[in-house]
């Protein structure tokens, strides 16, 4: 999983690539991640989950946690560009019906400032 | 004056901030001005009634009662049809016209009929008639005069905290209070100063004391519209609309008493006031008998009357200055409200044991109690209990109550001193009788006024509540309100699991189906339906490999014959002998897919020493999937000498999670061991971390009570963790208690952390804002452990996070829930204050703890 970082209208944007999932060669996980930046007073993030193909177990809890993270500080956290396979799997599980996912990634910015 | 030099000048009176200290200034002394007025007035309308038989006292009041009503209309009217500004200005406008009528027809009409009474050259109409028309023509000018009094007192005092109103926000208005209150005392002071030496020294009559009035109202108006000219600035600056309460409201005397009616808060307030106006009323009566009965000569009473009226407003200003805020910052509202009530029925009652020489002594002390009260902490407290009062619905209400309700009061009370001395017959009886027997009257209105400020009170924080919403609610409430964790994470390991074996793939599918009644449509997803296009269309949409399923799957699996057949297959003695030396062959085999089946069906087997030996080496196993599942088994298991290798799992961030809900699965038992763990210092600092989050899952109170002793030893790393995990358990079990002298400390601790970022940087930037952020909201994780947790989360989000108006309503929540002492260091860390300020008054909170 390769994961950049970018700040766009205040709003912190994680471009991920490849699986979310348990990889011992993994240096940080995305939770890890999302905190820092909660830490440094951000409380907007958008996960770009365009180049994304699979989630695990391990992907689904890091996303969960970084969801309550952020949420726990009044901040809000979406998704954008997921695959229509996911999308399914969110949806049945009813992770749709807690994580905000957009279509697109534009969308997803103007959203943050919709009450 | 500059803001800065002004704003200091003011904050020897309340807390003005720079950017409100000229609409405060002003409104000041636009009060200042009112009360000078007023208090030029007073003695005068006071002196005329004392003028007049005792039997006539209560139709003045009661004409007050009657007539008030067609007043508080025409004020409506005026109210719906005027922009703000015009309104105040045309109100000012008429009683400066109307001073200058009463002046005629105190200083020229009457003193006319006195000079040129010559009706007959003989003279003798002139002895017989001059009598009745003076009785006339003066009892009928005293009444209008009295009640002209009356409703201009009730109407500037209403117009000037409809301005407050207009101008400040409830917070605001509640820290300039003060100010305002002082104002009005100084106008008082110098009014009565002025009336009493013009008196005393003959230099004016009382009638021509009148044309001094208009002069100051001149001033009065050109304040309040500075005001409003200041204010129409600002918002076009800002570029706001209009106020819209200002522009287009439309409010009758109808809808005002509809406002009281609708709310029980507001009908309980208007109730309280009116007893505390009817005991006022009579114990004015009182007062009245006993300077009646000392003063016979009306130079010499009316001298008495304007001196105590000065006296008292000496008094209340050197209470207001020395005790209102103090009284009210250190014992609150739920307090203060209590004091003048309980002072005056303890004086009322000591009614009966005075003589009648010390009589005008003691009627002085209740009168003068009454009014130094109602000047200083009883009109603080009361424009406090109107905070919670939404703005619109607020100067309805205070409009209805303070015009008619005080004023319906006032005549009752004249209708009971009206009965008594009629049924009673007081004409015929010494003044002290007179007086006790209307102390039992007193005594009943007290008792009343008390039992409805507790009932106001009970009201309050609740009517102060519903201004603060929620803004978000806890991330894992969220979650666990719409999401099965626990089922989630096992669909997501099941779809993978495709990929890896049919066998692996089929154990969890067995185990999703075992536990769960599943949706069809995740039975569609899983591939256990029977429609075989649906699930080769699901196959292809999810891009997953592994075997192919059997026809009929669906039907089988969900099969309870089917489910104890197997079950009992893994409980056979042959299966578990033969399980027992192939599981050792398999977890040390190198295929990771047999270790993580192995690890997967553990948890279903019998936990014999070779089993439980088994998961041993997978709980070590380098891959972090093997470890996954067999984390799963281990918390099926829960046996005590996996802990320390499952507790090693926390350290490595692929398995974290799941060694955290493995160890949350044991339950409560395993709470020492888990305090161990979290003291040893030779422990890896990310294992440390990991486990106040367990604890909080388990969530006994024995919990509870390790993670406050942790949290007693400072650790800074370990604070997030700890705080966090102790929310949790408050958030989520109500039952545990936290025991307060090890919070509070921790409490103060954490306070003074936010201080030393602020004293550090008074002007923080983005760093210290946010490391700031967090330190609040920790320090309100805490506060949530010792007061109503909810009330504490809607105050942390709203002043975090929420507008002006919801920060201030949320300080006025806690400055009636917390105590004096957490007050006096937290307020300065959350307050919106100039730099300068904060700094200073953290200096003075640090000295004072």
């Amino acid at each position: 999983m390769l994961i950049k970082t970018r700040e766009v209208n205040n709003v912190i944007i994680f471009d991920i690539e490849g699986e979310i999932r348990r990889s011992e060669s993994m240096q940080t996980t995305l939770h890890n991640q999302v905190k820092s930046h909660l830490d440094r007073g951000r409380r907007n993030v958008l996960l770009n989950l365009e180049g994304v193909e699979f989630i695990d177990s391990f992907g689904v809890g890091e996303i969960l946690a970084s969801y309550i993270s952020t949420q726990n500080l009044g901040g809000k956290l979406k998704l954008c560009r997921i695959s229509k396979k996911l999308l399914l799997i969110f949806q049945i599980t009813m992770l749709t019906k807690v994580l905000d996912i957009q279509e697109d990634c534009e969308c997803a910015l103007e959203s943050f400032d919709k009450p | 004056m500059s803001n800065g030099r002004l704003e200091k000048f003011l904050n020897r009176f309340a807390d003005v901030r720079g950017h409100e200290a000229h609409a405060a200034l002003y409104l000041s002394g636009f009060f200042f001005l009112i009360t000078f007025t007023f208090y030029i007035i007073k003695p005068i309308k006071e002196s005329f009634l004392i003028g007049i038989n005792p039997a006539w006292w209560p139709y003045a009041d009661l004409a007050t009662a009657i007539l008030i009503g067609f007043v508080v209309a025409l004020n409506a009217r005026l109210l719906n049809r005027l922009p703000r500004r015009t309104y105040i200005s045309a109100t000012i406008l008429f009683f400066i016209g109307s001073l200058f009528v009463f002046w005629y027809v105190f200083d020229v009409y009457l003193k006319s009929l006195v000079s040129t009474p010559v009706a007959d050259s003989s003279g003798g109409i002139f002895f017989i008639g001059l009598p009745l028309a003076i009785l006339k023509a003066g009892i009928i000018p005293v009444f209008v005069f009295s009640f002209w009094t009356d409703v201009f007192i009730a109407m500037s005092v209403t117009q000037f905290w409809i301005a407050v109103n207009d101008v400040f926000d409830p917070y605001q208005g509640k820290r300039l209070v003060g100010l305002f209150v002082t104002g009005g005392l100084f106008g008082g002071i110098a009014g009565s100063s002025l009336a009493a030496l013009m008196v005393f020294a003959k230099l004016i009559s009382a009638g021509n004391l009148l044309l001094v009035c208009p002069v100051i109202l001149v001033f009065a108006l050109m304040m309040v519209n500075l005001v409003y000219a200041e204010q129409k600035q600002l918002r076009e600056t800002a570029g706001a609309e209009v106020d819209p309460v200002q522009a287009g409201a439309r409010v009758g005397y109808w809808e005002s008493f509809l406002s009281v009616k609708r709310s029980r808060y507001l009908r309980l307030l208007a109730a309280t006031l009116a007893s505390a106006m009817v005991a006022g009323a009579l114990i004015n009566f009182q007062f009245k008998f006993a300077v009646k009965n000392v003063f016979s000569d009306t130079n010499d009473r009316t001298s008495f009357v304007s001196m105590f009226f000065l006296g008292i407003l000496i008094l209340s200003t050197v209470f207001h200055l020395a005790t209102t805020g103090r009284i009210l910052r250190s014992f609150g509202i739920k307090w203060a409200i209590l004091v003048a009530p309980a002072f005056l029925l303890a004086g009322s009652l000591s009614v009966f044991l005075v003589s009648l020489g010390g009589l005008l002594a003691w009627a002085s002390i209740v009168r003068g109690g009454d009014k130094l009260f109602d000047n200083t902490i009883g009109q603080s407290v009361r424009e406090l209990l109107y905070i919670p009062v939404p703005a619109d619905i607020k100067y309805k209400a205070k409009m209805f109550i303070d015009m008619f309700v005080n004023k319906f009061a006032t005549g009752l009370g004249a209708g009971l001193y009206w009965g008594l001395y009629r049924l009673s017959g007081f004409a015929y009886k010494d003044p002290i009788a007179n007086v006790r027997e209307l102390g039992i009257l007193v005594v009943v209105f007290l008792c009343l006024w008390i039992a409805l400020t507790r009932a106001v009170y009970a009201e309050y924080p609740a009517v102060l509540k519903k201004d603060i919403r929620r803004k978000w609610i806890d991330g894992d409430k969220a979650v666990r309100q719409h999401v099965d964790v626990e089922q989630t994470l096992n669909i997501f390991n099941t779809i993978q699991s495709r990929e890896r074996s049919t066998t692996l793939y089929y154990m969890n599918v067995f185990n999703l189906v075992r536990g769960n009644d599943l949706a069809p449509e995740l039975k569609e997803l899983l591939g256990i339906k029977r429609d075989e296009i649906k699930a080769r269309s699901m196959d292809s949409l999810l891009d997953v490999g592994g075997g192919v399923f059997f026809p009929g799957l669906e039907e089988t699996i969900v099969d309870a014959e089917f489910q104890s057949e197997i079950d009992l297959i893994f409980l056979l003695p042959s299966y578990q002998e033969i399980m027992g030396k192939r599981l050792g062959e398999i977890v040390g085999s190198d295929s990771e897919v047999d270790r993580i089946e192995a690890a997967n069906s553990i948890s279903r087997m019998v936990p014999n020493p070779s089993t439980l030996r088994s998961l041993e080496r997978l709980l070590q196993d380098p891959s972090s999937e093997v470890v996954t599942y067999a984390l799963g088994s281990a918390s099926v298991h829960r046996r005590v000498e996996h802990i320390p290798l499952i507790l090693r799992q926390l350290a490595n961030p692929m398995t974290s999670q799941e060694a955290q809900r493995t160890l949350a699965a044991y339950g409560s038992g395993i709470e020492d061991l888990l305090k161990s763990a979290l003291e040893d210092d030779g422990e890896s600092p990310v294992v440390r971390r990991a486990i106040p989050e367990i604890v909080a899952r388990i969530g006994t109170q024995k919990s509870a009570d390790i993670l406050l002793d942790e949290l007693a030893c400072r650790r800074e790393d370990m604070e997030k963790e700890l705080v966090d995990a102790l929310y949790e358990i408050r958030s989520g079990r109500p039952e545990v208690r936290f025991r307060e002298k090890l919070v509070r400390p921790e409490l103060l601790f954490l306070i003074g952390k936010g201080y030393e970022i602020f004293l550090d940087q008074p002007v923080p930037d983005a760093g210290a804002r946010a490391a700031l952020d967090l330190n609040i909201k920790r320090v309100f994780n805490l506060m949530a452990l010792l007061y109503p947790p909810e009330d504490i989360v809607k105050a942390c989000q709203n002043i975090l996070q929420g507008t002006r108006k919801s920060g201030d309503y949320s300080l006025s929540l806690l400055d009636d829930l917390l105590d004096r002492e957490l007050k006096a260091l937290l307020f300065p860390l959350i307050e919106d204050l100039p730099p300068e300020e904060r700094v200073q008054r953290m200096k003075k909170a640090m000295r004072l703890k």
